[in-house]
């Protein structure tokens, strides 16, 4: 286990992501502070499957969705609040993507767009494909 | 008393019946729980286990009605040719998540004939196609509906380049708009009528393209998708029908009615 490094890492759990597993295991410098906190290299690893992406993602794209959606500012929205039930029709979700591009930096693949139904998954996706890109 | 649903001469082969209702014209009370009595337990919570507000709710009520009710007035029972009752219907999703009817084969009491439908809504209007043995999708938007972002920049992040160029070329930046907004019903349309999800045909793979003033053909295709762009309810809304037609067949015929179910139909020429 300890000669295990992060970048030979590449199985699929079924209900998570695999790379919040490789997040797992990055060292302790480039880490990023997920809700299970600090890890360090020389603790066994505990792994914990409530990977959420951070309150603070999940804010930013609350705060996009009600733009785009034009909801006021007191509508109750939750990680687990569905475009669609927020009256979210296709073309406000590709607009919401492209939000998400520009505010994150990010480039969201076709399949993926058509997976986010969320705000937790569009969240979660943010912070993986933020986490993925190359180091400046 | 609420007249009973008239039946419906089934669509040609290359015909798509187009039927919509505007949520603002229904409002009576009774008329609207008499809908409720129309759909599935699975249909009743489904809508009142909405997050949304009553209008939404509504609307959902509305959409449901129209497809159980515009569908029930093709198919008439053997014995009396009244149309089947609408709560008989049973739907399904094919593989993608498309909606379409699920016949009972063993059933000899009604005829069924291979219809198929598709529907699509804004808050102010809810639509319906129907078309024999053809896939067929339909899209509906709000002629006014104004984006976010700039028109060229979301139609070179998501649309074909041959769409952009179009767009481009487009000089009036409100003219630009409504293009933008004409080209997305179509693209939809095209997406629903295939059937299989909007990953199987990404945007940005495919080109729609004018080829005259009322003419809109797929580029490069493999098959004969036929498309259809209309102007609805005092030219409020863009609705798009894309149906899958066979080969050498002419273009597609449209018969469009506005409708209040039980209550009164009106023939719209377009």
């Amino acid at each position: 286990m300890a000669s295990l490094s992060a970048t030979s890492l590449s199985f699929k759990a079924p209900s998570i992501q695999s790379t919040r597993i490789s997040q797992v295991l990055r060292k302790p410098s480039s880490f990023q502070s997920i809700s299970f906190g600090r890890f360090q290299s020389s603790k066994s690893l505990r792994l914990q499957i409530s990977c959420a992406a951070k309150p603070e993602t999940v804010q930013k794209v609350s705060d996009i969705v009600k733009e785009q959606l034009a909801l006021s500012a007191d509508t109750p929205l939750t990680a687990e609040s569905k475009f669609s039930a927020l009256g979210a029709d296709s073309l406000d979700t590709v607009e919401i993507v492209m939000a998400l591009e520009e505010k994150f930096n990010i480039s969201v693949e076709e399949t993926d767009a058509q997976n986010i139904t969320t705000i937790q998954e569009a969240a979660d996706l943010i912070e993986d494909l933020v986490q993925k890109k190359p180091a400046a | 008393m609420l007249s009973s649903l008239i039946p419906l001469q089934l669509p040609s082969r290359m015909q798509t019946h187009l039927w919509y209702i505007l949520p603002n014209e229904v409002n009576n009370k009774s008329l609207l729980k008499h809908y409720t009595q129309l759909l599935s337990q699975h249909e009743k919570d489904s809508i009142s286990g909405m997050q949304s507000d009553e209008l939404n709710k509504k609307n959902a009520l509305l959409a449901r009605t129209l497809v159980r009710t515009t569908l029930a007035r093709y198919h008439t029972n053997n014995n009396d040719n009244t149309v089947v009752d609408p709560r008989a219907l049973k739907f399904k999703k094919n593989l993608y998540g498309k909606p379409e009817v699920d016949w009972e084969v063993d059933d000899t009491t009604t005829n069924h004939p291979k219809l198929q439908f598709n529907i699509s809504h804004t808050d102010s209007l809810i639509a319906c196609g129907v078309t024999l043995n053809a896939p067929v999708g339909i899209d509906v938007e709000d002629k006014t509906r104004k984006m976010r972002h700039d028109v060229l920049s979301l139609a070179k992040r998501f649309y074909s380049s041959e769409e952009v160029k179009f767009l481009s070329s487009v000089e009036d930046t409100e003219s630009q708009r409504k293009e933008f907004i004409k080209l997305w019903t179509l693209k939809e349309a095209y997406v629903k009528a295939l059937g299989k999800g909007f990953s199987a045909s990404p945007f940005n793979t495919f080109s729609i393209i004018r080829s005259d003033a009322e003419t809109y053909n797929l580029c490069d295709q493999a098959g004969e998708w036929k498309f259809r762009l209309l102007e609805l309810a005092a030219s409020s809304h863009y609705a798009a029908i894309c149906i899958e037609g066979e080969d050498g067949q002419e273009a597609m015929n449209v018969i469009v009615h506005k409708t209040i179910p039980f209550v009164e139909d009106e023939l719209i020429s377009i």
